[in-house]
């Protein structure tokens, strides 16, 4: 406790001097921690953006149909899945889809894409692509009208369509023949994915199923939203079991580039953090030099009156981490005021919203930073103050007694 | 028998341009409860001569025993046990640990020898007492004059239960009162407990109350002289 309570005081014996080096820390740290917290809220919201309106967080399908999307490959009874599905634990709303691909096509220009035939019920407990459809851009078939088209706004924009236009949609049927019919647009929205947006176009799937003809009870795709989405791959392996005849993927079998991209942020987030961290142990070590050359006087006199060496070391590294700490804890508190002003005001970079979303990430981010990061970075922290209290303490450890206690 | 016995020690500094000996073969005894002052002018070799009794040098040869251990064989990590069990410092610039109280001063090094809590507190009260600052426990040094500081000091040297204090140049830096007060002080616990107190010093009022004087010029003692 004593040497711990000379380690504290000590560190204020020069104020100035402690403040520069507590000021590099929590600088230091809320550079690397706001920027973390940036990074990590763009991924975490893509990822969570991908699950609302592309993926959810299970999908199934007839195992060969992502081969060219054959309408003639699907799920058979549907409705009877879907209800087993729904009372597995962990599941929170399923849904079934359509999926053919298609020819879109107005007076000004043809495009290919994917219809997905939904059930507007289900599809809204299950993705958030509705929300996605604002007051003036119409709605995400509130009416019974029959052929009813929602697209979005980039793919409105390539076809020069807009709400009330009628859109062609081209198709090979399920017996195989070249049929089309005609929508109305009734929707238009806007995700941060612009690439997908072009890609997809929304109908009613009982619409759908008619012009295609497929028939009743048989589905393209079965989708999950779980109450976690990390329980996936355990709900998915489940599924396998139950249904060995469809192929059952998770979010990150779907979309492997998810999985990346948060093992991605992981790293990088250690690598930049390490890179700080050690950058400013090399400031930490300048400083506890100073402080030895300093206090050799006083040092002499420690070991002149019998405090042992791992006494000197331990008082040298305590008044070394504890300086990193408070730095660190100042660093941590003003990265939390930070992260939670700009998580709920968001940080808006429109400037680059055309190349954000043509990437898929939203120019507006919501900083985030999990609290057990700011556990990490303490112990980096602590970690980074013992290797920096080393070469001072074995400085320190050199001394001599004698000689020291003569220094002026 | 006798607490130190310095035999033929010698110290010769060799990192200098040319080797300087400092102490040239001096033989010196202590017995129990002696008040000596080690006197010499600036360069004698007095302060050399306390160092290597204290195990803060190392001699060039000779030994130094303390009841009839010789400290010059022990490591140095030994050394600084020895020295924190059975020697008390007072240097001359009072030394103490500046973010420390007096009374922490004073604990800290008891706390080194892993003292109970109770018992060290009682102890630490008594000491600071009986060199005339128990008003002033808890005021850290910059707030005492240098002669409370150097009575803190001696409190301190005296915590450990030593078997002798080395005090290196004590008065140097103190005023004429703080002096007196200082050396009343460190004769009362000499006659009272009995406790064996070794000076190197150039100053004259030292010299006085000191009850033997070992003169010492060249690194020789010149002269050993015990008052009556």
């Amino acid at each position: 406790m004593m040497l711990l309570k000379i380690a504290w005081r000590n560190i204020w014996r020069s104020k100035t001097r402690s403040a520069v080096v507590i000021f590099a820390i929590a600088s230091g740290l809320v550079g690397g921690l706001f920027s973390s917290a940036w990074m990590n809220g763009m991924a975490k919201q893509r990822v969570i953006n991908t699950f609302s309106i592309e993926t959810a967080h299970i999908q199934l399908h007839h195992p060969n149909f992502a081969d060219n999307f054959d309408v003639k490959r699907t799920i058979s009874l549907t409705d009877k899945k879907l209800n087993e599905i729904s009372k597995i634990g962990g599941v929170k709303a399923v849904t079934s889809r359509l999926k053919v691909s298609a020819m879109a096509a107005t007076a000004n220009k043809n495009m290919g894409v994917t219809i997905v035939g939904i059930n507007p019920k289900t599809e809204k407990e299950v993705f958030g692509l509705y929300k996605k459809v604002d007051s003036t851009s119409g709605d995400f078939f509130t009416s019974k009208k029959k052929n009813s088209i929602v697209v979005s706004k980039a793919l409105a924009k390539e076809l020069k369509v807009k709400i009330k236009s009628k859109i062609i949609l081209t198709f090979q049927d399920y017996n195989g023949e070249i049929t089309g019919a005609a929508f109305k647009v009734i929707g238009i929205f806007k995700t941060d994915n612009s690439p997908w947006d072009k890609m997809h176009v929304f109908v009613r799937d009982a619409d759908l199923r008619k012009v295609v003809e497929i028939p009743k009870g048989q589905s393209h795709e079965i989708d999950i939203l779980l109450d976690d989405y990390e329980q996936a791959s355990f709900i998915s392996a489940d599924l396998k079991s139950k249904y060995p005849e469809l192929l059952s993927e998770d979010w990150s079998e779907i979309q492997p580039y998810l999985s990346f991209i948060t093992e991605y942020m992981d790293m990088m987030m250690g690598i930049f953090m390490i890179i700080i961290l050690g950058a400013l142990g090399f400031g930490i070590v300048n400083t506890m030099l100073m402080v030895i050359l300093e206090r050799t006087k006083e040092l002499g006199m420690l070991m002149g009156i019998g405090m042992n060496r791992k006494r000197i070391f331990l008082m040298i590294m305590f008044e070394t981490i504890l300086l990193a700490l408070v730095g660190a804890f100042l660093g941590e508190f003003i990265s939390l005021l930070l992260i939670n002003y700009y998580g709920n005001v968001g940080i808006n970079i429109s400037s680059l919203a055309e190349g954000m979303e043509s990437v898929g990430y939203s120019a507006i981010s919501y900083p985030m930073l999990e609290p057990y990061r700011y556990l990490q970075i303490t112990i980096l922290v602590i970690l980074t103050g013992i290797f920096a209290s080393i070469y001072p303490a074995f400085k320190a450890l050199k001394l001599n007694p004698a000689e020291a206690i003569r220094t002026l | 028998m006798s607490v130190i016995k310095v035999s033929n020690l010698t110290k010769t500094y060799t990192d200098t341009e040319v080797p300087v000996h400092a102490v040239n073969g001096i033989d010196l005894t202590f017995e129990k409860g002696e008040f000596a002052a080690i006197v010499g002018p600036s360069g004698s070799g007095k302060t050399t001569i306390l160092n290597m009794i204290g195990g803060l040098e190392k001699s060039t040869s000779g030994t130094v025993e303390v009841h009839g251990q010789d400290i010059s064989e022990l490591s140095s990590g030994k050394l600084i046990d020895f020295r924190l069990n059975n020697i008390g410092f007072v240097f001359q610039a009072y030394n103490l640990i500046p973010v420390l109280t007096a009374k922490e001063n004073v604990e800290f090094i008891m706390q080194l020898q892993n003292w109970e809590k109770t018992k060290m507190n009682e102890r630490t009260f008594a000491i600071l007492e009986s060199v005339g600052l128990g008003n002033r426990v808890n005021s850290k040094p910059n707030q005492l004059s240098g002669g409370q500081q150097q009575r803190v000091a001696v409190a301190r040297a005296l915590a450990s239960k030593p078997q002798f204090i080395l005090a290196d140049e004590p008065t140097a830096n103190l005023d004429s009162k703080s002096t007196n007060q200082l050396l009343d002080i460190m004769e009362k616990l000499n006659k009272e407990e009995n406790i064996t107190f070794i000076f190197s010093t150039h100053d004259q009022r030292v010299v006085d109350k000191a009850h033997r004087v070992i003169k010492v010029d060249d690194g020789k003692v010149v002269s050993d002289e015990v008052k009556n």
